[in-house]
């Protein structure tokens, strides 16, 4: 039976093999064992043909319009634009953090890149206030899911050429629910402030002042514009839309900001391509499990099963939720997708689930598990630059992930939360 | 069950070729009487474009496949003949030519140039004439395509010939076309009504479809050759007459298919333009630079194109012959 | 041990030095990838005259720019992995159960380059490239339709380096394991960590 390549790729994985080998080992064991040698060539064929696509190309170019943005000066206007417009309130610096994974969304697709870029720099400024440290590193790292969820998204750009979906259909869907994790961690930070007297962060700024902040972050904050504008216009696709941000971003740097000198280039284009490789390796890897995905009749044999459990599809909709969310504490999401997608969405497509809803869903949610302990990956990067402990970050940052949930039931069972934008723009039916 | 065919179609269920497959899978099926099975896989399960899928059916990994020119032009270039434009007047000509010698003759060409690897099996059609369709303006004329962001493959063909018309070129996938026509990244196409509408184009702003049906969408249905022979003679009988009930299905669905298609396509407020004869003549002479870039560039082109042509012409008789018999 | 340690010493230093090539390699192919792609947004948006060869051209470097950069990544440990229970185990053991998981890669990597290399030089290496060419003649009278072989080439030598790497990964634990102490580092320089792990 080939289905026994799911439990085999779950032995592998907790054992530590890399996912990449991973999905390549068990559906090739398996395959071998059935007397299917033949089919090898076709999980090869997938691995090399998976990589080989344009749509995918926007993986690279984001990376590194991620990449450029994060050396130095770019990040430095956001908050000081963010802090021009909250820093005055009660817990000023706290609300600053997440206006500036807000902001910082819309220039960069990963939540990693937001909560060392902005950890490094808000985490001390905190601290010099009077927050806890642990306090500070659990909001940076809460507050930095919301990187892929506004677009643009690492991870929705591997959704939706793993699945087929329009990649302009889910950015435009993740916009509501970004903002609206964004507007519940402050909320909790409201409460929080009043009854634990937050210090304020700055006087409040005249609008001449918050003026002169805006002019300075004028030029990154028009990069999310750029982007989304130039899809919408017809300018370019959302693969050309990545390019343009990464020359864009170059440009802003090198020229404008004067942040970034030429001879740091190489460097910067490395790391985007380090990144890249192993991502492209993994999408590829997953077209290839998709095929045995297909071959072994996984989501017909996966849909038996959990409508054995029951057809309510609201009651399979909180199901789902519940695995994505224990997944996602053990997996990070690229890799949780890259899985899970084509096991689970077919099935929910069957029962009449809108399929970028679905994408939504599982997205916000694997992506909110970045920050579950024990292994959330923002956790541990939030530590690092924190120089806090993961425990002590994993408990203090509980209530924010309280509200994350609330926000993921709520996209869930709102499907047009998510829907309207992409819906009113013509990329969604 | 002795043997298990594996058949796959990057379409979805909505197209001919999957109408085709069905018919190919009940036939083989109850012909052999359960001793071959047909597993169809529709889409892009096990492989996703013409190169990589063919490479499949060279090795086995996959028995039938059905490509779309572009899909074979990387290995057999000479295979775009089809695509060549205002060649064959209609369906009834167009019909016969692909079920006579003219398929057998290609099939022998492909064998050789695969090293008896892959198998034509037959000529079917996916989506009726390819037709210009766009978003801007009436075309009537070459004249009016002047400009115009014409969608293409990455064929050579497609684009010598937009290019012809004096539009320009504009290579796009064909998953990605709905979101460029919405947003005008290109601003026509050359389909057919049945892709057209599956694909949801009008919504997208696509609402001019001018008839000139330049071009038979064939479709090449391929055999892993490897497959083929290893069956007993008895059952490639039966799958050979199997590739047979798929063509003849593939001929009539999108006939069927388009009358629904061009009701929906009004209803969306789509205008059909059916240029006349001398319109159509001036596209057919807005042509003739594709014909010479066929012969010139293309190894064996003017060999298949001459072929090609005496075929039509043997068929047009022929059925000239039939239909003034058949009106006495 | 020293016939080890030697070993390890030789392949760690023909690694680097062919790892470093294929980087530079990389960030080329990168930076051409973002140099055509916005080629084609001007050519097609201003000029109104798209081209067909940017698409290919940027498929064929990004092939290759994951070839060449995804074995560094693989030496420097930045392949995503869940590694809960090589933590949990004792040192002796966790170095045990990664010689096995080094063992598995291996053999899913030998079985691929060997249908890599069928696949380069089989049918599917035959197709010609629809839109890339290279002059065969100074004056640019004649050219070459470059094989889709040249692109699917990147996966192979890829493959072969990743197989040199976890040689070199095998022969380090190995030599761990019996005791060395003193094994060459893996430099993780040119700002190039392994803190990217991924896209997320
Ligand atoms: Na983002
Ligand atoms: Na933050």
């Amino acid at each position: 039976m080939l289905i026994w390549f799911l439990p085999l790729f779950l032995v592998f994985l907790l054992m530590g093999l890399p996912v990449v080998f991973g999905m390549l080992a068990a559906p090739g064991i398996i395959l071998w064992l059935n007397g299917q040698e033949r089919d090898l060539t076709l999980l090869y064929r997938n691995l090399y043909n998976g990589i080989d696509s344009f749509p995918l190309m926007a993986i690279p170019f984001f990376m590194l319009a991620g990449e450029l943005m994060n050396r130095g000066g770019i990040t430095l206007r956001l908050v000081e634009f963010a802090q021009a417009l909250m820093g005055h309130l009660r817990g000023g610096l706290a609300h600053v953090n997440v206006l500036s994974s807000m902001l910082f969304a819309g220039l960069s697709g990963s939540a990693v890149a937001d909560t060392s870029a902005l950890g490094s720099m808000l985490v001390p400024a905190m601290e010099k206030q009077g927050y806890t440290r642990r306090f500070a590193a659990a909001i940076t790292a809460a507050s930095s899911v919301i990187g892929p969820i506004i677009p643009p998204s690492g991870i929705m750009i591997i959704y939706a050429y793993v699945m087929g979906e329009s990649v302009a259909a889910l950015f435009l869907a993740g916009i509501v629910p970004g903002i609206m994790v964004g507007l519940g961690l402050m909320a909790v930070i409201k409460v929080m402030a009043d009854r634990y007297d937050f210090p304020i962060a700055s006087a409040r700024k005249s609008w001449p002042e918050r003026g002169r902040a805006s002019l300075k972050a004028f030029w990154p904050l028009l990069t999310p514009v750029i982007i989304l504008g130039g899809i919408l216009g017809g300018i370019f696709t959302p693969t050309e839309a990545a390019a343009v941000a990464a020359v864009y971003a170059m440009v802003i740097s090198l020229l404008v900001l004067k942040t970034m000198t030429l001879s740091e280039l190489p460097d910067v284009l490395g790391r985007a391509a380090l990144t890249s490789a192993v991502v492209l390796l993994l999408v590829g890897a997953a077209m290839s499990f998709k095929t045995v995905v297909s071959l072994s009749h996984a989501p017909q044999i996966m849909a038996d099963w959990i409508l054995a459990l029951t057809a309510n599809p609201l009651l399979l909709l909180l199901l789902i939720n519940l695995l994505l969310f224990v997944v996602g504490m053990f997996l990070d999401a690229g890799p949780a997708i890259i899985i899970l997608a084509p096991i689970l969405a077919p099935v929910f497509e069957g029962m009449g689930v809108d399929s970028v809803h679905f994408a939504i869903i599982m997205c916000v949610n694997l992506t909110v598990g970045l920050a579950t302990p024990p292994m959330g990956l923002v956790l541990f990067v939030a530590a690092a630059v924190s120089k806090e402990r993961v425990t002590t970050i994993a408990r203090a940052i509980l209530p924010f992930l309280a509200v994350e949930v609330v926000v993921i039931f709520l996209i869930t069972y709102f499907p047009a939360l998510s829907m309207t934008i992409p819906r009113l723009t013509g990329f969604a039916d | 069950q002795d043997y298990t065919i594996r058949a796959v179609a990057n379409s979805n269920e909505e197209d001919e070729d999957y109408d085709g497959l069905q018919v190919f899978k009940s036939h083989v099926e109850a012909a052999s009487n359960g001793a071959i099975a047909v597993e169809i896989y529709m889409g892009t399960q096990l492989c996703s474009n013409g190169a990589e899928c063919l490479q499949g059916v060279a090795d086995g990994s996959i028995d039938v496949y059905i490509s779309t020119l572009d899909g074979a032009a990387g290995l057999f270039p000479y295979f775009q003949v089809l695509d060549l434009p205002y060649l064959m007047s209609d369906d009834r000509v167009a019909e016969k030519v692909l079920s006579g010698e003219f398929m057998r003759s290609l099939r022998d060409r492909a064998l050789a140039d695969s090293g008896d690897t892959l198998r034509l099996m037959t000529i079917g059609n996916t989506g009726g004439w390819r037709s210009y369709a766009n978003t801007q303006r009436q075309v009537s004329t070459p004249a009016d395509l002047q400009g115009l962001k014409m969608r293409t493959v990455v064929a050579d063909l497609p684009q010598e010939l937009a290019r012809a018309m004096g539009a320009s070129p504009t290579p796009i996938p064909w998953p990605e076309l709905f979101t460029s026509l919405q947003t005008r990244v290109v601003e026509g196409t050359a389909n057919g009504i049945t892709d057209i509408m599956s694909m949801r184009f009008p919504e997208a702003g696509l609402t001019h479809l001018t008839l000139d049906q330049h071009s038979y969408m064939g479709a090449y249905w391929w055999m892993s050759n490897e497959s083929f022979m290893a069956l007993p003679e008895e059952q490639r009988r039966i799958v050979v007459d199997g590739f047979y009930a798929l063509q003849q299905a593939t001929f009539a669905s999108p006939k069927r298919k388009s009358i629904a298609a061009y009701e929906a396509f009004a209803a969306a407020g789509g205008q059909v333009y059916v240029p006349t004869t001398e319109e159509r003549a001036a596209f057919s002479e807005a042509a003739q630079p594709v014909y010479e870039w066929f012969t010139g560039t293309v190894d064996g082109g003017e060999e298949i194109l001459a072929e090609f042509r005496s075929a039509v012409e043997a068929a047009e008789a022929e059925i000239n012959d039939e239909r003034s018999r058949d009106i006495q | 041990m020293g016939f080890l340690l030697g070993v390890v010493r030789a392949l760690s230093g023909l690694n680097e030095t062919v790892l470093k090539a294929g980087r530079a390699i990389g960030i080329a192919a990168l930076a051409i990838m973002v140099a055509v792609t916005i080629v084609q947004v001007f050519q097609r948006y201003i000029m109104n005259n798209a081209l067909a060869w940017p698409d290919e051209a940027a498929r064929f470097c990004m092939l290759w720019m994951t070839g060449l950069m995804a074995p560094t990544a693989f030496r420097r440990g930045g392949f995503v992995a869940i590694d809960i229970l090589p933590m949990m185990l004792p040192p002796l053991l966790a170095r045990v159960l990664n010689l096995i998981l080094l063992s598995l890669a291996l053999a899913v990597m030998v079985v691929a380059v060997q249908i890599g290399w069928r696949e380069v030089t089989g049918l599917g290496g035959r197709f010609a490239s629809a839109s890339l060419f290279l002059p065969t003649s100074l004056d640019l009278s004649t050219w070459y339709r470059i094989p889709r072989s040249w692109m699917m080439a990147s996966l192979p030598v890829g493959l072969i380096l990743l197989i040199s790497v976890n040689i070199e990964l095998i022969l380090r634990n190995l030599a761990e394991i019996v005791g060395a102490r003193d094994l060459p580092p893996i430099p993780t320089g040119d700002g190039m960590d392994t803190g990217a792990r991924g896209v997320d």
